[in-house]
C-alpha cells in the first residue's frame, strides 16, 4: 500500500511532543493509504487513519467527486469508478487537507487496434506492407505490459507471413514485402484469442517484357501490344496506360491507348516508313519497323 | 529615465511616489500573471524514435500541437467547459477528459495547471508516419478546487503515455495516460 507523504519541520525533544499532541488536538492525524496496485474496473480500497469527519475528494481520470467520510473508516472505491488506466488522486480535507496518489492500470487485453498499410499494393515489392498493432482492454486503455502479438499474412492457401512480436511500450508492428500474386492479402493480428482483421488489394506491378507488333492498314498504322503482364505473370490492369511512338521521316508523333482485357491499341497516322516504340511507365518495349505505303 | 519620469509626473513628489507604486503594482501583477498563465515549456528528444525518423517540421508540428493540448486541457479542466477539447484532443483521450469536466461539472471541483514543463520523448513512430508514441516527463503545480476555492496543491511530476495521429492540418492527441513511470 502506498501511504501518503507527511510533510512536517525538523524539531527536537518537547518541542516535537508539543506539537504532536497539538496536532491530535486539532484532528490533523489523518493519514491515508491508497493502493499500490490498481486494476481498471477492480474495485479499491482506500483506508485513513485518526477520527472525526472529513472531506473526501477523488480526482481522476474521467471522475471526480466528494463526499463526507468518517476518519479510520475504509473508503470503498467501486470498479466504475476506476475504469480508466492512470493517476488518481485522493483529498482528504478535516482541519487540514491530506493527499495521496495511486496509479491504475490497464486491465487484461481484449482487443487490438490493428493499422495496416498501403490499402492497394503492387506485387513484390519490397517492405511495402506494414501494420502497427496496439493491445487494449476493455476499457480501451492501452495494455503497457508485454503481450506477444502473432501476425499472419496470406494470399489464397499460401502464407507469406507468420511472426510473433512483443509489444514494447504498447505497441508491436512488422514490415514486409508484398506477396507474388495479384488479388486479396489477409493480414490478421492475433493476441491471445482475439483478432483483428484486415484486407491489403494486391495488384500487378509494372509491366514487364512489353512486347508490341504493327502492321499497316488502310488508315495508316495499327499498334498493339501482346497481352500485358508484370514480371510475376499477374495481368496489369485495365485502364494502364501504354504509349506509343512512331518516328518517321516527317518527324515523330505519339498515341497514348489504355489497355482493355489486357492489350492495348493503338490507330497511328504515318504513310512513310516508321519505327514504332511502346512504353508503359518506366518500361520500355520493343521496336518494331513498319514499312511504308505500297 | 528621472527626467522622463519628472515629466510625466510633475506635481509633489508624493504623488509621483504613489504613481510609482501604482505602476510597480501592476507591472508586478501582470508579471504574476503571466507567469500563471503561462504556455507550457514542451521539449521533445527525437533522436531515439524508431522505425522511423521524425522530419524537422513534423517534429516542430508535434511541440506547437501538444502544448496547445495542454493548454486546451488545463483550460476544460479549470474552467469546467468541453468546448477547449474539441480541437486537439480525439478517440479515448477526448472521451476521458470530456467525462472529467462533467464529472466536475456535477460534483463543482475542478483542476488547475500551472507552470507546466513537458519534456517529450518520441519512442515510436509508425512507419507510414500515422501514429506516434511520446513519453511526456511533466512537471507543474496542481490546484484541487471545491467551488472554486482551492484545497490542495502538489508540485507534480508525472508520466504520461501519449498517442498522436495527424489529422489534415494537425496532430490530434489520441490517447493520453499517466503512469508510474516508464
Amino acid at each position: 500500500m502506498r501511504r501518503s507523504h507527511i510533510r512536517r519541520p525538523v524539531m527536537h525533544g518537547s518541542a516535537l511532543l508539543g506539537s504532536a499532541l497539538l496536532l491530535a488536538a486539532a484532528g490533523w492525524a489523518q493519514n491515508i493509504t491508497v493502493p499500490t496496485s490498481a486494476v481498471a474496473g477492480e474495485s479499491a480500497t482506500i483506508s485513513t487513519t485518526g477520527s472525526g469527519k472529513a472531506t473526501f475528494y477523488l480526482f481522476g481520470q474521467g471522475v471526480s467527486n466528494k463526499h463526507d467520510i468518517t476518519l479510520g473508516e475504509d473508503i470503498k472505491l467501486r470498479g466504475d469508478a476506476l475504469r480508466n488506466a492512470g493517476d488518481y488522486h485522493v483529498v482528504v480535507c478535516a482541519d487540514t487537507c491530506r493527499s495521496a496518489t495511486f496509479y491504475v492500470s490497464a486491465g487484461k487485453p481484449s482487443s487490438v487496434t490493428f493499422l495496416v498499410h498501403p490499402s492497394r499494393v503492387p506485387v513484390s515489392q519490397q517492405d511495402a506492407v506494414t501494420g502497427v498493432a496496439f493491445p487494449f482492454d476493455q476499457f480501451h486503455n492501452l495494455v503497457l505490459t508485454p503481450v506477444s502479438i502473432n501476425f499472419q499474412l496470406s494470399a489464397g492457401n499460401a502464407s507469406l507471413l507468420n511472426r510473433s512480436a512483443n509489444t514494447q511500450a504498447g505497441v508491436a508492428w512488422f514490415r514486409t514485402t508484398s506477396g507474388k500474386s495479384a488479388g486479396a492479402l489477409q493480414v490478421v493480428a492475433t493476441l491471445d484469442d482475439f483478432n483483428t482483421r484486415r484486407v491489403v488489394q494486391q495488384v500487378a506491378s509494372d509491366p514487364c517484357n512489353l512486347r508490341i507488333t504493327g502492321q499497316r492498314n488502310a488508315a495508316g498504322i495499327l499498334v498493339q501490344t501482346e497481352p500485358v503482364h508484370d514480371c510475376s505473370g499477374n495481368p496489369v490492369p485495365d485502364g494502364t496506360i501504354v504509349s506509343f511512338t512512331a518516328t518517321a521521316a516527317s518527324g515523330k508523333s505519339t498515341v497514348d491507348a489504355p489497355i482493355k482485357k489486357g492489350i492495348a491499341r493503338a490507330q497511328m497516322e504515318a504513310s512513310g516508313s516508321a519505327v514504332i516504340s511502346g512504353a508503359s511507365g518506366v518500361v520500355m518495349g520493343n521496336e518494331v519497323r513498319v514499312g511504308g505505303k505500297q | 529615465m528621472t527626467m522622463t519620469m519628472s515629466r510625466l509626473f510633475p506635481a509633489h513628489s508624493s504623488a509621483r511616489l504613489s504613481c510609482l507604486v501604482i505602476l510597480l503594482s501592476g507591472f508586478l501583477a501582470s508579471q504574476y500573471s503571466a507567469g500563471a498563465d503561462a504556455a507550457p515549456q514542451v521539449q521533445l528528444d527525437a533522436k531515439k524514435t524508431a522505425p522511423r525518423a521524425i522530419e524537422s517540421l513534423t517534429e516542430r508540428s508535434i511541440i506547437r500541437d501538444y502544448r496547445v493540448a495542454w493548454i486546451s486541457m488545463a483550460r476544460a479542466l479549470e474552467l469546467n467547459a468541453v468546448d477547449p477539447l474539441n480541437g486537439p484532443f480525439t478517440g479515448e483521450a477526448k472521451t476521458s477528459l470530456w467525462q472529467s469536466v462533467i464529472s466536475q461539472q456535477r460534483s463543482g471541483l475542478s483542476r488547475r495547471y500551472v507552470d507546466q514543463t513537458h519534456k517529450l520523448d518520441a519512442v515510436f513512430y509508425a512507419p507510414e508516419g500515422d501514429v506516434i508514441e511520446l513519453h511526456d516527463t511533466a512537471e507543474y503545480q496542481l490546484q484541487f478546487l471545491d467551488k472554486g476555492k482551492v484545497v490542495q496543491e502538489e508540485h507534480v511530476v508525472a508520466h504520461y503515455v501519449v498517442l498522436m495521429t495527424p489529422s489534415s492540418d494537425r496532430w490530434l492527441v489520441r490517447y493520453l495516460q499517466a503512469v508510474p513511470q516508464f
